[in-house]
Order: structure tokens, then C-alpha cells, then sequence
């Protein structure tokens, strides 16, 4: 094996190391931009802006009561990319998948 | 009505039948015809409240959605009409994407119910409101039952149903399922309803859409495509949705119809996807909204205070469900419901322990010699009187889990578990079937295995199917408790504590084992709602204790005792030849003449307090009594099965005795202890009749602390019962999942106890 081969498989695996810790990227409070639930960090009142990915999703989700222009809360978004989100008077528990295709701005 | 083949393969429906209450039954006045009514909504919308209450029954109700996984039926009487009842699992929609929703439309579009009751979450009006529009679309006779009413008081959310009722053009009644406050006004609306005639009703979706449903309707309309089943314009709407189950119906029915629909949608599709970047289901949720929201802002729905408040539930779930603090808790709540069920039970169990051990005793002294005698003792009394001792731990197991699931902590263990799921292969919802087949000790597999239909992944769902039967079910806690009890009696919480985490581990091993090879696919995403802690009522937990203990009880006192008595038989006959039986008999003379008459008086009386010579005749008496009991059980059948498995099964450290036990253990799981019970009762004249089967193990030379380990290893993890065996052919669709299970379990179970049990007797 020469060296460019090590080098890369150890790049690789440094990246699946990488991937099993959660490391979301915080963009903060007091920005109005749209960002995936995912990326949330802090707990507090959001709207949710479109949803994205399959197309089971959307309508799974619609069928919940998350749809483009509905106000919600994030409870606990300590959990990394899985969260719980209360919305008209129910809480939710999502899952990253799903975060991901959830995309919200901050109220 | 001609039923296309579809539909009978989508699921298999379990019927059970609640019967009259009693009190009802005594009525004399003749009645007209039963009418027939269905009870729908979400999930943990109150439903199966609603339905004990009105039919009188004690269905199970947890405080988690997807407790109903099939549809149940009940009768009750009101002023004077018979109502047939049926209780359909929860649903957020009419479209096919669970298993439970399958079932709900199903139900509904073939059994036809005179009146469908929808009954809504009062302080959640828009979501459920969502469900109504599409039964509103489906076109069924409809009455709206706005159920927990209280808590949206509570919540300051005020609703006039009155105005509802109007603008929904369907009758609305306030209800509080719990207490059966306003169920008399909601039946009496309901048989007021089921005269109607099934009428769908329109909902706009815009012009794009409406323009395309119009088109869709003449072709469906003109060419009868599936016009027997669902109205036109339902089936045109659940096309545009891209409902699977639909789309494979279509294509059964007519598949060119079907796929000039299916292309029809395909543009409309491209359309909106072009102009409007979402989907055509989108926009018909989009519609279904705006449609909810127009009637609740026409005074509906008024919010006296701010909507924004966190509820007490949402502040205790910030502590409790967050990353570092919510598992630590869960552990401590899981390993404090063992501490408290060892240490409360261990008086209970002790004196029904005592009792069967005195009831043992009294049954040697009082009665003849025989085999009836034998059956009484050996099969009944210690055979069902194992099974049975345990009932008191098993109640105090059940108490604990009835506590943390009506207080909706048990929701949350299952949102925390997801994400250790998710690297096994399973999906969040596979929790809860875990959960109930034994994840916290004491449930049961077959309920377990049903409750895998919330899974939409047929991969997901039978690797959940094929490894919930690992799980520590209630038939495998007594005998787990028993060994720990026998063999590591120090510390009994917590090695329980420990076999149950072992149990978790390697079934979560095997699942990942059968998603990387035979069940390889893609992961399906995990939502669910998790219900409102709530403070379980004693009414509750008494009656939800009750229910599953007596469950215990009465499979001990009829399966149990049966397969006892079976297994009795097959240890005791064919009986040892006679010339056998006579040298057994001359040895015992030969020993007995050889001292004088005094020696051999004392040696027979009850007392311990006996000389030397009378003493060492009694040991060589039983000695040979214990020899011939040996021989006799080698000679029976169980004991040629036993003894025929005796060069495999020493690997792991069992011997024959054993062996009989665990081939039982196929039947059930309870029937090891109570095998174990009469084998090592009647293979050891030497222990005292009242002597405990764990005292009787510890005593025995082939059993030791390793031998207990490996035992333990193999009666977890090896095949699932009969029953679960039949329940995982039914829900896998196909009995090649069932002989998988028992051979993959059993293989993988006596390698992993073989493995224990080499390497212990090597460690020493």
C-alpha cells in the first residue's frame, strides 16, 4: 500500500469517527434566515418554513400538523439532531431524517 | 360488493368480541335492529376509553399512542337499541402509510359502518380536525365527539360545538371520555345519524388540482374503477396523494384505467413542481388547513390565554428527555423498578414458596402410594406451584410498568432509545414492541410482535418481528428469577438488572446481524407524539396490574397445568420392567434383614434425633431410592429425549434433566419451571418433599453458578414459544420467518451458552 492509499483510508476513517459524534452547526439567535430544524441549537419559538425530501414525508408530516407556515416550539434540542417539538398543543419527537427536511426560521 | 384480492392481503384484522354488559342484558323490551357504529381519530385521541366506557369492557389503555393495533368490537344497550361498537386503531390520516391506517380504511370502506364516531382531542382541534375533512371526503355518516374538553378549559382554549356542528354540517358533542360525561347525548346524536346515506363532501384544492380531480372523476366514473369501494372523488384525491395501497389496488382493478391515471397525476405533479416547488399532496394538505382554519376562526375556537406557555409536561420533558440527564434517569428508574420488585415480592414469594412446599408435604404423608399420588405431587403441585409461587413478583413487575406508561414516561424511553435504534438497524417505533414483549421485564412477546404494524418498513418491522422474542417476556422472569435467586441470591436486583440489559444488547446485536444480511435496506424516518405526563389514577393501575396478573394466573391454572400433567405422563411412563422394580426391592431387604428390628423401627420413624446404625441405614435406603427414581425417569420417554440430547446440550453444561425441561420450554416458557419442578422432584427422593426447586437446584452436582449462567443464556435467547411462533407467521405473512426463528434462536442461543459455559468452567 504507498502512502496516498494509507493517507486516504485514514481519512476515511477519521470521517466516520467524525460522523458518529453530533456536531450541528449553531447559527444562533436573532438571524431570520432559513436553516434545517437540525441545525437549531437553543430552545424557542419558530416557524416552519417548507419541508422538504420524500415526498411521503411532507404529507406524513402535514398529517401531524407540521406545514409551511405553522408556529412551534423546540423543546429540547440538547439531543442533537433528534429533538422534541410542541406544536398546537401536542409535542412531537422527530428524528434527524426528519429535522433535516424541516426547514425553519426563528420567531 | 365484488372485494378485489388487495385488499385481503394488506393486513390480517383480529377480531375480539366484547360481550352485553349484564346489566343491559336484563332488559326485557324488545329491540329493533343492532346498529352498527365505528369509533375513529387519532391516536391517544381517548378512543379506547370511550369504548370501555360505553361497552362496559376493560380493553388496555395506555398513555402512548398505538396501544390499538386491530380493530375491537363491543355490545351495549342504549334506551333500548343495540349498538355494535367498533374500536379502530389510531390514525392522523385516511392514507395508507401504516399498517394501522390500512387497517382503519379498510375497515371502513368494506364493513361500511352505519355511523362513524370521530372522536377529537379538544385541546388539539386544528390537527384532529385533519382526519374529519378526509371522512368528510370518504363520505360517511359522521358525529364528532370533542373528547378531554376539561383539559381545554384547562388550557384556556374555549370551542362552541354548536357552531362547529353548523359549519361542519355534522352533529358535535362536548365529551369527557373518562368519566362518560356527554357519552348519552353523543349515542343518542349518533343513532340519530345512522339512518343517512353515505354522502361525500368537496373541499377545493385550487384550480389546478380541482381541474385534474374533475378529470379524474369522469374517467374513474365512466369506466367503474373502483367506484364499489371509495366515492370517485376519494379515490382520485388518495391518486394525487400517491397512496401506495391505492395505486396497487388500481392496477389489480383495471391497469389501464390505472395507468392513465397514474400519468395523469404525473403531470400535475411536474406542474406543481415546476410552478409551486411542492407536491400535489402538499397543496392538498396546504387546502385541508386553510379549509380547518376557516371554520375555527369563524368563533369556533377562541384562546383566552397565551398559546406560547410551556405546560408542566414540557418543562418536566426538558429535564427528563435531555441528553445527559435523560438516560442516567432512565437507568435509575429501570434498575429501582427491579430493587422494588425483589424487595416487595421476597416475603409474598417466600410464603407461597412455604405454602406449595406444605401442600407438597401433605399430599406425600396423607396419600396412598400410586400414581395418582406421583401426578399430584410431581406434576401438580410442584410443577404448577413453581409457576405460581412467582405470581407476586410478576404483579409488582407489572405495577411498575403500568406506572410508567400511563404516566407517558414510557413514550419517552422510547424517543430516547431511537437513536441507539438507529445503529441496530431498527427504527424509533421498534421501542415500544421491545418494550411490551419484555424490555422491561414482564411482557410478552405475542402482543409485542403485533404491536410492530406502526412500522412502515417491511425490513424494519421484521427484524423487530424476529428479534422481540429475546426480550425477558413475563414466562421467562420466574425462571431468570428463580437461578438468580438460587445461585447469586446476593445481589438478586441487580443481576436481574443485568440479564435484562444482556437480553437488549443481543437482541439489538442480532437485528443489526439481520439488517446487514437477509433484511438489508434503506432506514424509514421516526416520528411520533408523545402523550402528556399524567398522573396514573389507582383505578388504573389496579385494573391494568390486575389484568396481566391474572393473565399469568389463569395460563398457569389451564396451559401450564396441562402441559405439567403431559410432561408428568412422558417422565413417569413407559415404567421401569418388574424385575427391575423387584431388584430395587431386594437390595432394600437385603440391606434392611441385615439389621436388627429396632434399628430398622427407628431408621423408619419421622425423627432426626436417630442413632448412627439407623442413621447410615437410612442414607443407604435412599440411596437405592434415589437410584431407582433415576433409573425409572431414564426409562421414561422424556427422559430417552432428555438423555438422546444429553452429548449435544453437555457442551453447554445441561444434562438430560434439564434437557426435558427446555424441550417443554417450547411450548412455553413458563412449563421450565415447572419441568425443572418435577424432574428434579422425581429424579431426587433424596431432597425433603417441601424443599424449594432453587434449594433442590443448589444442592444438585450438576448444577453450579456456570452451568446457571449458560442456562440462563440459553432459556433467553432460545426458540420463542408456540404462541409467538404462530403470532410471527401471521404478522411475517409467510410460516419460513417462523422456522427461521426457532432454528437462527436456537442455534445462536446454544452457541452463545456453549461459549459461556467452556469459558466459565475454564475460568473456574
Amino acid at each position: 500500500m504507498n502512502f496516498r492509499k494509507f493517507h486516504r483510508k485514514c481519512a476515511c476513517l477519521a470521517d466516520k469517527v467524525r460522523s458518529c459524534v453530533p456536531q450541528p452547526p449553531c447559527h444562533g439567535h436573532g438571524h431570520a434566515h432559513i436553516a434545517p430544524l437540525s441545525e437549531s441549537c437553543r430552545s424557542g419559538r419558530l416557524r416552519i418554513c417548507k419541508i422538504t425530501g420524500d415526498r411521503k414525508l411532507c404529507a406524513r408530516m402535514a398529517s401531524l400538523g407540521v406545514y409551511p407556515g405553522e408556529e412551534a416550539e423546540l423543546l429540547c434540542p440538547e439531543n442533537g439532531a433528534q429533538c422534541l417539538l410542541k406544536l398546537q398543543g401536542t409535542t412531537l419527537s422527530l428524528d434527524s431524517h426528519t429535522t433535516k427536511n424541516i426547514l425553519v426560521t426563528e420567531i | 360488493m365484488r372485494r378485489p384480492p388487495a385488499v385481503m392481503v394488506a393486513v390480517v384484522v383480529h377480531r375480539q368480541h366484547v360481550p352485553l354488559k349484564n346489566k343491559q342484558k336484563r332488559d326485557n323490551q324488545p329491540m329493533t335492529q343492532t346498529i352498527h357504529m365505528a369509533l375513529a381519530g387519532n391516536p391517544n385521541a381517548g378512543k379506547t376509553t370511550l369504548f370501555n366506557t360505553l361497552t362496559g369492557s376493560r380493553q388496555h389503555v395506555g398513555n402512548y399512542p398505538g396501544i390499538t393495533v386491530d380493530y375491537k368490537e363491543g355490545f351495549f344497550t342504549h334506551k333500548n337499541q343495540e349498538i355494535n361498537l367498533t374500536d379502530l386503531p389510531g390514525t392522523y390520516s385516511l392514507t395508507a402509510y401504516s399498517v394501522e391506517e390500512v387497517v382503519t380504511r379498510d375497515y371502513l370502506v368494506n364493513e361500511k359502518p352505519q355511523v362513524v364516531i370521530n372522536i377529537i382531542d379538544a385541546s388539539n382541534l386544528e390537527r384532529n380536525l385533519y382526519l374529519t375533512t378526509q371522512f368528510l371526503e370518504l363520505g360517511c355518516p359522521l358525529v364528532i365527539a370533542l373528547n378531554m374538553i376539561d383539559v381545554a378549559k384547562d388550557r384556556g382554549i374555549a370551542i362552541n360545538p354548536e357552531k362547529l356542528a353548523v359549519l361542519l354540517g355534522v352533529p358535535v358533542a362536548p365529551i369527557i371520555a373518562r368519566s362518560g360525561k356527554g357519552t348519552d347525548i353523543l349515542i343518542d346524536q349518533a343513532v340519530g345519524q345512522s339512518g343517512q346515506q353515505w354522502q361525500p363532501r368537496d373541499i377545493s384544492y385550487g384550480e389546478d388540482l380541482d381541474a385534474a380531480i374533475m378529470d379524474m372523476i369522469a374517467l374513474i366514473t365512466e369506466e367503474k374503477f373502483l367506484t364499489g369501494i371509495y366515492p370517485p372523488r376519494f379515490t382520485a384525491i388518495k391518486y394525487l396523494e400517491h397512496d401506495d395501497q391505492m395505486l396497487k389496488k388500481g392496477q389489480q382493478e383495471n391497469s389501464l384505467t390505472a395507468d392513465i391515471l397514474e400519468e395523469k397525476v404525473t403531470q400535475v405533479s411536474d406542474h406543481l413542481l415546476k410552478t409551486m416547488d411542492a407536491y400535489p399532496e402538499a397543496i392538498i394538505a396546504d387546502h385541508r388547513y386553510g379549509f380547518i382554519k376557516s371554520i375555527l376562526r369563524q368563533g369556533v375556537q377562541t384562546q383566552n390565554f397565551d398559546t406560547d406557555r410551556l405546560y408542566t409536561s414540557d418543562k418536566i420533558d426538558k429535564v427528563l428527555t435531555n441528553r445527559l440527564l435523560g438516560p442516567v434517569f432512565m437507568c435509575l428508574v429501570l434498575f429501582g423498578l427491579y430493587q422494588l420488585t425483589f424487595s416487595w415480592s421476597e416475603i409474598p414469594v417466600s410464603w407461597l414458596e412455604s405454602f406449595f412446599g406444605w401442600l407438597g408435604s401433605q399430599a406425600e404423608t396423607l396419600l396412598p402410594d400410586g400414581p395418582v399420588k406421583s401426578m399430584l405431587i410431581s406434576g401438580v403441585i410442584h410443577g404448577m406451584g413453581g409457576v405460581l409461587g412467582f405470581v407476586p413478583l410478576i404483579m409488582f413487575m407489572f405495577l411498575g410498568i403500568a406506572i410508567l406508561e400511563d404516566s407517558g414516561y414510557l413514550a419517552r424511553v422510547a424517543f430516547m432509545m431511537d437513536r441507539i435504534f438507529r445503529i441496530f438497524g431498527l427504527h424509533g417505533s421498534s421501542v415500544m414492541p421491545f418494550i411490551i414483549s419484555g424490555g422491561i421485564a414482564g411482557g410478552c412477546a405475542v402482543p409485542g410482535v403485533m404491536a410492530t404494524r406502526t412500522l412502515r418498513s417491511p425490513k424494519e418491522r421484521l427484524a423487530t418481528i424476529l428479534t422481540v422474542p429475546f426480550m425477558n417476556c413475563g414466562a421467562k422472569v420466574p425462571v431468570i428469577a428463580l437461578l438468580i435467586g438460587a445461585f447469586f441470591s446476593e445481589n438478586k436486583a441487580m443481576y436481574m438488572f443485568l440479564f435484562t440489559l444482556i437480553s437488549w444488547v443481543v437482541a439489538l446485536l442480532a437485528a443489526k446481524f439481520l439488517r446487514l444480511t437477509v433484511l438489508k435496506g434503506p432506514a424509514t424516518p421516526f416520528v411520533m407524539e408523545l402523550p402528556p405526563y399524567r398522573f396514573p389514577t389507582l383505578q388504573g393501575l389496579a385494573i391494568h396490574t390486575w389484568e396481566r396478573t391474572w393473565q399469568y394466573i389463569k395460563k398457569a391454572g389451564t396451559v401450564i397445568l396441562g402441559i405439567s400433567i403431559l410432561l408428568w405422563a412422558m417422565m413417569s411412563y413407559p415404567e421401569l420392567s418388574a424385575a427391575r422394580k423387584a431388584d430395587f426391592e431386594q437390595q432394600r431387604q437385603l440391606i434392611s434383614v441385615a439389621v436388627s428390628p429396632a434399628i430398622l423401627a427407628e431408621s423408619s420413624s419421622k425423627s432426626d434425633a436417630v442413632s448412627e446404625e439407623a442413621l447410615t441405614l437410612r442414607q443407604k435406603i435412599s440411596l437405592i431410592n434415589r437410584q431407582e427414581s433415576e433409573q425409572a425417569l431414564r426409562h421414561s420417554l422424556a427422559g430417552k429425549v432428555g438423555l438422546t440430547l444429553e452429548p449435544i446440550s453437555t457442551l453447554a453444561g445441561f444434562e438430560w434433566r434439564t434437557n426435558i425441561a427446555l424441550v417443554g420450554g417450547f411450548a412455553a416458557k413458563e412449563v421450565i419451571i415447572s419441568t425443572l419442578g418435577t424432574a428434579y422432584s422425581m429424579g431426587d427422593v433424596k431432597a425433603d418433599a417441601s424443599d424449594s426447586l432453587g434449594q433442590r437446584l443448589t444442592t444438585d452436582p450438576n448444577w453450579n453458578k456456570v452451568v446457571a449462567v449458560s442456562a440462563l443464556i440459553f432459556i433467553m435467547f432460545y426458540a420463542p414459544c408456540f404462541v409467538t411462533v404462530v403470532c410471527i407467521a401471521k404478522e411475517a405473512g409467510h410460516w419460513g420467518w417462523s422456522l427461521f426463528s426457532i432454528s437462527f434462536n436456537t442455534i445462536f442461543a446454544f452457541l452463545l451458552a456453549t461459549a459461556v459455559y467452556q469459558i466459565g468452567i475454564r475460568i473456574g
